[in-house]
């Protein structure tokens, strides 16, 4: 039976092919395997362990390249414990001992993990499910890898799928991924993008509509399914994907000209970055310089806090890359709350994101951002360039006070250190919390630029985790509340006069772009592989068609219309 | 026998990429080699286990004791001196 369903759009692309339909698994699904003699459980173990540890390294391999570091390394060390003598001898030993191999490796696994758990350390108990996480897997191989993966290369149908899954899966194997459930904004979606997967998410009834189908074909850029395609459609598909190839070429040689619409309103289009090796992306993307730099991956997944040489070096890296010419705004590391690290001391909150989160955490762990200031500073002087910074979660003028204050206080140590040191610093607030959008005004006096977080914005606009998917359909920033909350704040800039950049999510979609612009934003910072769809939407329209669509979608009461009017002036350019 | 006694001055001491870096040269070597915290008291580990490194709770500034016994267990003991004096310039200062 052929029809059509559609979902919310996740990575772009087009992909045809049979589904395949995964299931979670967790250790009490798999199943025992039968085994003749207790030889064979130990040659079995070994195999499968060694064959879990070659997943495991080429999936962090693989994640290294995308430039993850941080998720490489935890595999990297996951490749390790699979074949670990520690898990590994003592599984050996249970079979002798007349337990099968799944249970011997799940239960020496167990072993294992209690002890690193019992380590009463913060880091080490995640170790701990790392290592469960190994037992499942080396069972799961035990039981025959051809169980996790598809047999042929398939769309992955599911209702959820855990990132892992999809970065382990070997390349061709997966043509595209369409969930019932998920939103834009899950890692998933993030990791499929990166990927460069097509895929659809939060579908409504698909694993019924798709049951029984021979094959399916996903556009992931517009969020649709057709099951069973005929001939037709699958022509239809294929001028759509001819189609946007054109376009795409077109965009990409946009490049070398700043980003402006048809009547030359510029526009500066600047990239996300999470780390200074993504920089020469970046400017290969056309990009103008960073509009968030997001310094985390500094912080996470250690024991002792970066120390500031540490922070010199990568801020310095970031800056040298892009020139005087093209700022790098540096974000004061957004930590804490959902974020937790060890060295903070802190305990888990029972609503992090709306707890103790970055520059709140200055009345406790006022140094940790003193040093962090302090090398946005040093870094600037030895890169001879003017920095910018900014803080994420400022919800008060005292918050944005208590930044400034900070800020000096850094400069005049790095100044009586004897350092090179700037002037000045442009400093910035993150509007995201809703207490800011609405004290704009006075914000703006203050500061030297507002930068609009969409993303948690529309969560705390809307009250919707950004995780949950079964939210999904309260985790749209083109929302008109949204929208209303981000025209607020750029009158608040314009009274200062102060520019307003967005560098959330909605930034980096064209049809965001459009009316954002429209709206009075002066920059957009996105993902280095979006700024080609932004700059060619705005390159097809005036000023006062954006102004336009702006007041028609801050009329609208609901999404889907304001989406629909950006996408009916992004189909008349073409 | 070789035994070594070194103090580990690297800023994450044996955690994460270091411990894996460590495992893994240890596991190239025949010997059967030991680490253990001294600093901290605990019970000698197999250098060839992650879970048991990690376990081993090696902090910054806490001495370890490496004991190899086999075939190559002075260059065993020396390349792991070695390695963990250039953790330390890698992933401290």
């Amino acid at each position: 039976m052929s029809g059509r369903i559609a979902g919310s759009p996740a990575a772009p692309g087009i992909a045809v092919g049979p589904t395949w339909r995964y299931r979670p698994r967790g250790a009490a699904g798999v199943p025992v395997v039968a085994v003749t003699s207790r030889g064979e459980s130990e040659l079995r173990i070994r195999r499968a362990a060694g064959a879990a540890a070659a997943q495991l390294q080429a999936l962090a391999t693989r994640l290294c390249a995308l430039n993850h570091p941080g998720d490489a390394e935890i595999l990297e060390a996951q490749a390790l414990m699979a074949i670990d003598p520690a898990i590994v001898e003592e599984a050996v030993r249970l079979t002798r001992g007349g337990m099968g191999p799944v249970e011997a490796v799940l239960a020496a696994a167990e072993a294992s993990a209690e002890v690193l758990a019992a380590l009463d350390d913060a880091l080490l108990a995640a170790r701990a499910s790392d290592v469960r996480d190994v037992a499942v897997r080396i069972a799961r191989a035990l039981s025959g890898a051809h169980l996790d993966l598809p047999p042929d290369p398939s769309i992955v149908v599911a209702e959820d799928l855990p990132p892992s899954l999809l970065a382990e899966m070997p390349a061709g194997l997966l043509l595209g991924v369409a969930l019932a459930g998920g939103s834009p904004t899950a890692h998933v979606a993030i990791l499929a993008r990166s990927l460069g997967i097509p895929a659809v998410v939060a579908v409504r009834g698909l694993l019924e509509a798709v049951r029984g189908a021979a094959a399916i074909a996903i556009d992931g850029e517009i969020g649709q399914i057709a099951i069973d395609p005929d001939a037709a459609e699958l022509q239809e598909l294929a001028d759509r994907q001819a189609l946007r190839g054109v376009r795409d070429r077109a965009a990409a040689a946009l490049r070398d000209r700043p980003a402006a619409t048809a009547d030359g309103q510029r526009i500066r289009l600047l990239a996300n970055i999470r780390s200074p090796d993504e920089a020469p992306r970046a400017l290969e993307a056309g990009a103008e310089g960073v509009g968030l730099f997001r310094t985390e991956y500094l912080f996470l997944r250690r024991q002792f806090p970066p120390t500031e040489s540490e922070q010199v070096g990568e801020y310095r890296r970031a800056m040298q890359a892009f020139g005087p010419d093209r700022s790098v705004v540096i974000r004061l590391a957004d930590i804490g709350g959902d974020k937790s690290v060890p060295y903070l001391g802190r305990p888990d909150e029972p609503n992090p994101f709306l707890g103790v989160r970055a520059i709140r955490l200055a009345s406790e762990s006022r140094e940790l951002l003193l040093t962090q200031l302090r090398a946005i500073w040093r870094a600037a002087g030895e890169a001879g360039v003017t920095p910018s910074a900014m803080a994420p979660m400022v919800a008060t003028l005292a918050d944005a006070q208590l930044l400034l204050e900070l800020r000096d206080e850094a400069r005049a140590a790095v100044v009586a250190s004897g350092a090179a040191c700037p002037e000045r610093m442009f400093t910035g607030v993150m509007i995201e919390v809703p207490s800011a959008a609405i004290m704009a005004p006075e914000l703006a006096r203050l500061v030297d630029f507002f930068s609009i977080g969409t993303n948690d914005l529309t969560q705390y606009v809307l009250a919707a985790d950004r995780d949950d998917p079964s939210l999904a359909g309260l985790q749209d920033a083109l929302h008109p509340a949204v929208l209303r909350t981000i025209a607020a704040v750029v009158a608040g800039a314009d009274l200062a006069g102060i520019p307003v950049a967005v560098c959330g999510e909605l930034a980096g979609d064209p049809a965001g772009a459009l009316v954002l612009v429209g709206l009075g934003v002066d920059e957009l910072s996105a993902e280095a592989r979006s700024l080609d769809g932004v700059r060619a939407a705005l390159a097809g329209v005036t000023g006062a068609e954006l102004r336009a669509l702006a007041a028609r979608s801050l009329a609208a009461t609901d999404a889907e219309t304001v989406r629909a009017y950006a996408h009916e002036l992004l189909d008349a350019q073409r | 026998m070789k035994s070594i006694e070194v103090e580990v001055v690297s800023e994450s001491g044996l955690h994460a990429r270091p411990a894996a870096v460590f495992v893994r040269a240890a596991t190239g070597f025949a010997s059967i080699i030991r680490l253990q915290n001294l600093t901290a008291a605990r019970p000698a580990a197999d250098a060839k286990s992650i879970v048991g490194v990690l376990g081993a709770g090696v902090e910054r500034g806490h001495v370890v004791r490496l004991v190899a016994e086999g075939p190559d267990e002075d260059r065993a003991v020396e390349t792991l001196r070695d390695l963990l004096a250039g953790l330390a310039q890698q992933v401290g200062e």
